[in-house]
């Protein structure tokens, strides 16, 4: 027990939500343990312990440690505990890294447990395969999202912007950014700076009809996708339209200090799954617009996996671990607590139960999943192992396109040829 | 043999706590490590023998490498001076005969005690953000502050201040070194008529010499290996920019976020070549500036 507490408090987000899931826990009387590590924020954490707490009651004898972390720190921890061999049983996954992990055998593979014991038989086919590494299962979908430009509706509201949000382009976009630049006398600015966001750049280089990675685990952005959209942004800032540059510099930060969160813009880039945790920390009434597409473009956003539950090599007790796998997927009180928190689930049955109690949050989220099924592209292939040191590169170059100290062209050639040293030196 | 024994035998019972952890935790990973620098190692499959790869492509292909090397190098030069300068000053204030002497003494220590912490780190990112309490400060007498802490330029150099502020180590070992100098050879100079200044360059620096030598070859190792305040102001990755990119920082995430072992393991090696150089130095060159009372030469 004392280990338990110990754990759960390391997650710092999750540290109160650990106090307040604890003297639930009958983990006394439990003889076998599994560890189950996500990456969260505090809407998340809430809910998951206490999903774990329900399946603690339903399932006497096992006791389920629940550690968390934020995005930010959460590979590091990861990494370190696979090195470590001391991975916890059940690992939050995702689609970027979940190549990189299959390849380092870090994780075990779910095919012999489905139909027996990981009844997934009547679930969505497509998000269901974005979890298979070469034919195999190796990562159960918990939730499937897409991009948005989350939007303040207020500031929407009063700057008078009617531009229809799901399929606007970036022009439409940079008039709404001046428009509410203007409206707010500077006070609020149109949109967050996306200059460092390597997965908003990635639906460009696809609206470019390109795909960032070719199937063979190649880097096929260009130079050129690379300068025309850090001189979009370059040109915006230049405009006053978006947010402080010293405040885009800072990498991945929490959700509590985005611009829309703190209010200085109006617009945020993230993942639509995401809409949950960012209202609970927004002021004004949010809205879920498409990321702005080129006119005459392809189609850059995709519907993909937003979050997966993995079996890790490192795990003893598999039957237990998949017994509550199970249960997360299927088990109705289970899903009734997660909700759309971690993106759609791909269960039908599940989404039927799930409608009618929606908040109305959670209801934006899935009016605007219905929204876009048409106007998205195709899941691009996994990326190849690499992809988390080029994004790292991504930021680390854009910052100083960002702060000016670079040329934007020199320093687009300098990524790419970075990114294609990563991907050759990482296979 | 038996002299020997009977004349060392504290001396060995004393090391003992210090030899049983060093052969039982720490020689087996320093001698894994120098294996793995000659291996490809991602921690999961086998370790792969690559010969001197990890050290060509360090020196020939990671431009990376060097920046952290430059980072690291002008972190050093700045911060072990400053340091230094700052730790002899307050030192002499000391030395001056306050009575709550004990008091200043546990103050001024305070800040190396909680520098090396993480909570310090993320005090010191706060300070200086764009909206920290420097810049209001700074707003107050009417400057317009920068970004220190996001802006390349200024990044490296919050850090030094931060180095200066945990100054108290090298000050407790000064204070004990001034004390060490006979007080007659003041009054002396004070009768000859030698202003301040030149007691301290004739009288003072000479006498300390022995404790400044201890002091910059304990400050130098410390400094290049600092690790977790750049670890945490630059969020773990060296950023903005790779301007807080210390060579540790590089390692770390080579090793535990790239998964490079092999490739990490010859970086630390790297960095004790470059450690044992700069003592080497200094040792070498002390004898040309640093005197022992009791030599007669």
């Amino acid at each position: 027990m004392t280990k338990l507490t110990r754990r759960a408090l390391l997650g710092t987000m999750g540290a109160t939500a650990a106090a307040a899931a604890l003297p639930a826990m009958p983990a006394f009387a439990a003889d076998r343990t599994i560890r189950h590590y996500w990456w969260g924020n505090p809407e998340r954490d809430k809910r998951t312990f206490a999903v774990i707490d329900t399946f603690q009651k339903k399932n006497v004898g096992i006791a389920v440690s629940g550690e968390t972390i934020g995005w930010g720190d959460y590979w590091t921890k990861m990494a370190t505990q696979t090195a470590g061999r001391n991975m916890a049983d059940l690992v939050q996954m995702d689609y970027r890294f979940l190549f990189e992990y299959v390849n380092r055998g870090a994780l075990k593979p779910l095919d012999e447990f489905v139909g027996k014991s990981l009844m997934i038989a009547d679930f969505d086919k497509g998000p269901l395969d974005g979890g298979k590494v070469d034919g195999k299962l190796y990562a159960l979908n918990i939730g499937s999202n897409s991009q948005v430009m989350v939007h303040n509706t207020r500031a929407f509201q009063e700057a008078g912007i009617d531009a229809d949000l799901i399929n606007w382009t970036w022009d439409d976009f940079a008039k709404a950014c001046e428009k509410i630049t203007a409206k707010s006398g500077g006070k609020m600015k149109g949109s967050d700076d996306l200059s460092l966001m390597i997965e908003t750049f990635e639906s460009w280089v696809r609206q470019n009809g390109r795909e960032f990675y070719s199937p063979d685990g190649k880097v096929t952005a260009t130079a050129g996708d690379v300068t025309s959209w850090w001189q979009m942004w370059a040109d915006l800032r230049k405009a006053g339209v978006v947010r402080d540059k010293n405040k885009t510099v800072i990498l991945d930060p929490p959700i509590a200090e985005s611009g829309i969160a703190v209010g200085d813009t109006a617009m945020s880039h993230y993942w639509s799954n995401q809409l949950v945790g960012i209202q609970a920390v927004a002021k004004d009434k949010i809205g879920a617009a498409m990321v702005p597409h080129k006119a005459g473009g392809k189609p850059g956003q995709f519907i993909k996996p937003s979050m997966f539950l993995s079996l890790s090599r490192d795990a003893k007790d598999t039957a237990a671990a998949i017994a509550y796998m199970n249960a997360w997927v299927n088990d109705p009180e289970i899903t009734g607590i997660l909700g759309l928190e971690r993106g759609i689930p791909c269960s039908p049955k599940i989404r039927a139960a799930l409608a009618p109690k929606l908040t109305e949050v959670e209801k934006l989220s899935v009016d605007y999943f219905t929204a876009i099924q048409s106007k998205v592209g195709p899941l691009p292939v996994p990326a190849p192992k690499g992809a988390g040191e080029v994004r790292d590169a991504f930021m680390r170059i854009g910052t100083d396109v960002v702060l000016g100290k670079v040329e934007v062209a020199k320093a687009a050639s300098t990524f790419i040829e970075d990114a294609q040293a990563i991907i050759e030196r990482a296979q | 043999m038996k002299r020997f024994f009977a004349r060392n035998a504290p001396a060995y019972v004393f090391l003992l706590p210090w030899l049983i952890g060093f052969f039982l935790l720490a020689l087996g990973p320093i001698l894994a490590s120098l294996y793995l620098s000659f291996t490809r190692y991602d921690m999961v499959s086998a370790p792969r023998w690559i010969g001197w790869g990890n050290y060509e492509y360090m020196f020939t292909r990671d431009r990376r490498f060097w920046k952290a090397l430059e980072v690291t190098f002008t972190y050093v030069a700045l911060a072990v001076p400053a340091r230094l300068i700052m730790a002899l000053g307050v030192a002499m204030l000391l030395d001056k005969g306050l009575r709550t002497i004990g008091l200043y003494r546990a103050i001024f220590y305070l800040p190396s005690l909680l520098g090396a912490s993480i909570a310090i780190a993320i005090l010191w990112r706060q300070l200086f953000a764009a909206d920290g309490v420097v810049n209001q400060v700074l707003a107050m007498v009417g400057i317009q502050g920068a970004s220190w802490i996001t802006d390349p330029d200024t990044s490296l150099y919050t850090l030094v201040v931060l180095a200066m502020w945990q100054f108290g180590s090298p000050m407790l070992i000064f204070l004990a070194g001034l004390r060490g100098i006979p007080r007659d050879l003041y009054e002396a100079a004070e009768i000859d008529g030698t202003p301040g200044w030149r007691q301290f360059t004739r009288i003072t620096l000479p006498l300390l010499a022995p404790v400044i030598f201890f002091n910059l070859v304990l400050q130098t190792i410390d400094s290049f290996k600092t690790f977790s305040s750049a670890f945490i102001i630059s969020n773990g990755t060296g950023a903005p920019a790779d301007s807080l990119l210390f060579y540790t920082v590089y390692l770390f995430n080579e090793a535990f976020k790239f998964f490079r072992m092999g490739y990490a393991s010859a970086l630390a090696w790297f960095l004790l070549v470059i450690i044992a150089t700069f003592t080497a130095i200094a040792f070498f060159t002390s004898k040309y500036w640093v005197h022992y009372e009791n030599e007669r030469d």
